[in-house]
């Protein structure tokens, strides 16, 4: 598995749409361990007032990361592999999905 | 009854509702119409039979149980654990003659009757080559059938070259075949099954593991303390025998996997009345009217603690007994473990040659491999004749196996043997085989001299079939170098000396190799002979060779871009090549129809051919670079990360063959990368050594290839060769109609591609809007670019991935099948619409299953409705 970070910029007008995608967006996850493990999203507040996400998941391919977010219906911007993680300090407490 | 699975305990269910649970939800979609295949791991003595056999006693009324086992040789019987299940089958009896692939189509023919049939093969990491290869089979086709395939094998003794590991690889792609484990019991079930003994159970299940044999072993024994190993409760419990039991289980233990009662009769002598003791006692148990121990770890425990000459003794007995016209139907291979067991060489020089022909025979060539192996430990008795013939056979099992250097030794010792005798027909036939061998590991020098060799030893003898073979490959090696002059020659005298010996398939065979020729010259005349020499083969019933010859079109069909013949010749290539577990050609064809759908930007379905043909573990290179190269370039196009370490490897592979058409697709994908990225400069880095390999060599096509990314890049050439096509057009400066070629052929990518060097604003318009609906973001900004530089503002952003329309990238095969699926046809009805095979019809529905991944038809269709793949559809009607 590698990790990989998903761009989804912009697509969803409430946080309730944006609830919705990732209750499906686990629930195809789970269905596939093996190849595919969501970690962690953070919701962006685009400019033009829609929401989108920054996802990190570990993959076992960019193919399985379109194929996951195919089946969730979710969309792609962009897939980049990260080369390595630097934390520095724990994220801000997160909303309960 | 070969598929009688009583008899035997089924006490012991603690702990096992979870597995349980597993197979009656998997029973249940199989008798929906969804096939599976469980495999069940777990390690020795934790009990997989047992949980088994309880939820075959469970569903026994509502289902049929087919049973058979592995057995724990080291050559095992090929296709051992299908001849019990086949005793209650006489189609599957008549299949196990032919081989795998006839097996595995038996079997599903058989499950297709009511009620559902359960299949259960026992032990399967003791299976034979040709076992692992029904399994596989199984896997790959019982999606659509309503059978439930149980496999249960150790997973502590499969090391990381264990042939079953790379069975499961493959398998655990597929949809329907799932994975389930049987653990160990809790210290809280050992404490339960302790209860009554005056063990303490916390010890009990610390030295146990918690192994349920293990622990029922030393509770049967009796003994106050716990044994340190699973032998040592075995022992103990036997002890407790008198002396002719005891000597009773001798007999049984050196006869696995079980012993028929006329033959025990032989080994036990006088001590044949204790076997009811051993019975009651629970050491042995009789299944199928023969005899064997409740676990293999029991046998081994009692086999391993016999004296070296009381073991000698029995196998003799053995040996003897079988060999007597009492032996009726028993097994060659047995005769070969006896015989070698009891150290009788005649006996082994006469049983594992048998052996060997019958496992090559039915695929199970690794196990030949090893007959051969012993029989030639005695090839000083033999005479150098039979020893080059044994070593030649041996061989061609070590080809088989992908054991090449071996296979190149063996063989080498067989042309030296011939040599010796001065036989020149078999010594040029040798050499001819090696020829073919070394290929693969790249001994171009040595496997030219060698064909060579051959046809000029072959010459000097009177004319043969082994000449027009030797013709055949000369032919081969010359078209590999891209020799086509000479390899149109060759071919030619092979097809003249086939046809004047009346030898069908190796004018077949010499036609094949022309006609490859001739598509590497664009000659059209390649593809118009191997239909004719594929409906002659076919007619004629010529299996391999109509593989090769599918492998052929297919390869033509992606090199020039024709896909007129691809859309006639893959899928039904994919499926004979399947059916008749002809695996290597099976595999290049699949890394082919990856590529096919990258040309024809169905990344998709390319991404999914190229994964699904890396995870297949062989050695051959081509098929490997070819997916390598598929799925690099899907990803680049997209965007996608993870291409260079791809495309380092399939390099890696290609520069050592010196071989253009292995290398050309790497470098030009190279420069393709380095493009998108806009790093120009390493465009020349990536095409410079092929380019020049392919003026030397005069290859036109790979030339103009090369040439187009080199000026995309700023770098003109100037090499003397013309370039055809759409490339001819491009580097006209004529943009427009080399997209329109492209179109034409068939590559919208392409298309969009020679767009980019348009000046005007409209094309440059038309290649954004097709890249951004392929999905092909790199390519679009770079158009993008190109359109803002010229002061084109506002530009759409394309629609994302997700909402795209035939995402699934249906053919159009595909979404006429499609409809006729939706108008509730059967497959038998839709061949017939269709004027193809119901094979046909079945592969093209299996692959729609795939691609909206689909588990039923119906779910397809609600799936393809979902995507308006349905829209616009005409009533169904001939077309």
């Amino acid at each position: 598995m590698q990790t990989y970070v998903i761009m989804r910029r912009g697509g969803w007008r409430t946080p309730d749409e944006v609830r919705a995608a990732t209750e499906r967006s686990a629930e195809e996850a789970d269905r596939t361990p093996e190849d595919i493990r969501w970690i962690r999203s953070y919701v962006l507040a685009e400019t033009n007032g829609e929401l989108g996400t920054v996802d990190i998941y570990e993959a076992s391919s960019p193919e399985a990361i379109r194929k996951h977010a195919y089946r969730a219906g979710l969309p792609i911007d962009e897939i980049v592999a990260v080369a390595d993680t630097v934390v520095v300090l724990a994220d801000p407490q997160p909303l309960p999905i | 009854m070969a598929n009688d699975y009583r008899g035997i305990s089924t006490a012991n269910l603690l702990e096992r509702e979870a597995v349980l649970d597993g197979f009656r939800s998997a029973l249940e979609d199989a008798r929906k119409g969804h096939g599976r295949l469980v495999l069940l791991a777990g390690e020795a003595g934790v009990g997989k039979s047992t949980v088994v056999r309880a939820f075959c006693d469970e569903v026994r009324s509502s289902a049929r149980v087919l049973w058979g086992g592995c057995e724990p040789l080291f050559t095992p019987s090929p296709l051992g654990p299908f001849l019990d299940i086949a005793q209650e089958d006489a189609e599957l009896r008549a299949a196990l003659e032919h081989g795998p692939a006839e097996v595995a189509t038996a079997i599903l023919r058989a499950a297709a009757m009511k009620p559902t049939t359960i299949v259960v093969v026992e032990d399967v990491h003791w299976a034979d080559e040709a076992t692992l290869d029904v399994l596989r089979l199984l896997g790959r086709r019982l999606g659509l059938k309503g059978v439930l395939v149980v496999a249960t094998y150790r997973d502590d003794v499969l090391d990381r070259v264990h042939p079953l590991r790379v069975v499961i690889g493959e398998l655990v792609t597929h949809p329907h075949v799932q994975r389930m484990s049987v653990p160990p019991l809790t210290a809280e079930a050992v404490a339960e099954l302790a209860d009554s003994s005056e063990l303490d159970a916390v010890e009990l299940h610390r030295l146990t593991g918690g192994n349920p044999f293990f622990v029922t072993e030393v509770l049967a024994s009796g003994s106050g303390a716990v044994p340190a190993t699973v032998r040592d409760a075995v022992l103990a419990r036997a002890a407790r025998l008198s002396d002719g039991a005891r000597a009773l289980l001798d007999a049984v233990a050196i006869a696995p996997p079980r012993v028929e009662l006329w033959l025990l009769e032989a080994l036990a002598g006088e001590h044949f009345s204790s076997l009811n003791e051993c019975l009651t006692a629970g050491m042995l148990v009789e299944r199928d009217g023969a005899i064997e121990f409740r676990h293999e770890l029991a046998r081994l425990a009692i086999e391993e603690s016999l004296e070296p000459a009381r073991r000698l003794d029995l196998h003799r007995t053995a040996l003897a007994a079988l060999d007597s016209p009492n032996g009726g139907t028993s097994h060659v291979a047995r005769l070969a473990y006896h015989a070698g067991a009891a150290a009788d060489v005649d006996a082994v020089l006469r049983y594992a040659p048998a052996a060997a022909a019958r496992a090559t025979l039915l695929g199970a060539h690794r196990e030949a491999a090893a007959h051969y192996a012993r029989a030639l430990r005695h090839g000083d008795r033999l005479t150098p004749g039979e020893r080059g013939d044994l070593f030649r056979e041996q061989a061609n099992a070590l080809l088989l196996t992908e054991q090449l250097e071996e296979s190149i030794a063996a063989v080498t010792r067989a042309i030296e043997e011939y040599r010796e005798i001065g036989d020149r027909l078999r010594e040029g036939d040798a050499l001819r085989i090696r020829s073919i061998v070394a290929w693969g590991p790249g001994y171009i020098e040595a496997c030219t001299r060698d064909g060579w060799d051959a046809v000029s030893l072959l010459e000097s003898v009177p004319a043969s079939r082994e000449l027009a073979l030797a013709y055949a490959q000369l032919s081969d090696l010359h078209r590999e170098v891209e020799d086509t002059a000479a390899a149109r020659v060759w071919a030619v005298k092979g097809i003249e000396l086939g046809r004047r010996l009346g030898a069908r398939d190796v004018e077949i065979r010499a036609t094949t190799e022309l006609g490859g020729a001739e598509v590497l010259d664009r000659d059209p005349a390649g593809p118009i002979r191997l239909e004719e020499a594929l409906s002659t083969a076919r007619a004629a019933g010529l299996v391999a060779p109509v593989g090769r010859l599918y492998l052929f079109l297919n390869w033509a069909g992606m090199l020039t871009r024709d896909y007129t013949i691809t859309d006639r010749h893959l899928a039904d290539g994919l499926q004979h090549c399947s059916d008749h577990g002809l695996e290597l050609y099976r595999l290049i064809q699949l890394a082919f129809a990856a590529r096919i759908a990258l040309d024809r930007g169905h990344w998709d379905e390319a991404a999914d051919h190229a994964n699904a043909a890396l995870r297949v573990q062989r050695s051959a290179t081509t098929p490997r670079i070819i997916a390598l190269v598929a799925l690099a370039l899907v990803r680049a196009r997209r965007g996608d990360p993870d291409v260079r370490a791809v495309l380092d490897e399939a390099w890696a592979l290609a520069e050592p063959t010196g071989e253009i058409h292995r290398m050309s697709p790497v470098a030009l994908a190279r420069a393709e990368v380095a493009w998108l990225a806009g790093r120009h400069e390493d465009i020349a880095l990536a095409t410079d050594a092929v380019l020049d390999l392919a003026v030397a060599r005069l290859r036109p096509w790979p030339i103009a290839e090369l040439l187009c990314w080199r000026r995309r890049a700023g770098i003109h050439d100037e090499v003397g060769v013309e370039p055809h096509g759409p490339f001819a057009a491009e580097a006209a400066g004529d943009s427009v109609s080399a997209a329109e070629q492209w179109t034409q052929i068939g590559c919208p990518y392409e298309a969009a591609l020679a767009l980019v060097g348009a000046d005007e604003e409209e094309p440059l318009r038309r290649a954004l809007e097709e890249l951004q609906r392929l999905g092909a973001r790199p390519a679009a900004a770079i158009v993008a670019r190109r359109l803002q530089e010229r002061g084109v503002r506002n530009l759409r952003r394309g629609p994302r991935p997700s909402t795209r329309s035939n995402e699934a990238h249906l053919t159009t095969r595909e979404l006429q099948v499609l409809a006729l699926l939706a108008d509730g046809l059967r497959n038998a009805a839709i061949a017939e619409r269709l004027f193809v095979s119901p094979r046909t019809v079945d592969h093209h529905v299996a692959a729609i299953l795939r691609k909206l991944d689909a588990q039923s038809r119906g779910e397809a269709v609600a799936e393809a409705g979902r995507l308006g793949l349905l829209q616009d559809r005409q009533p169904a009607k001939p077309i």
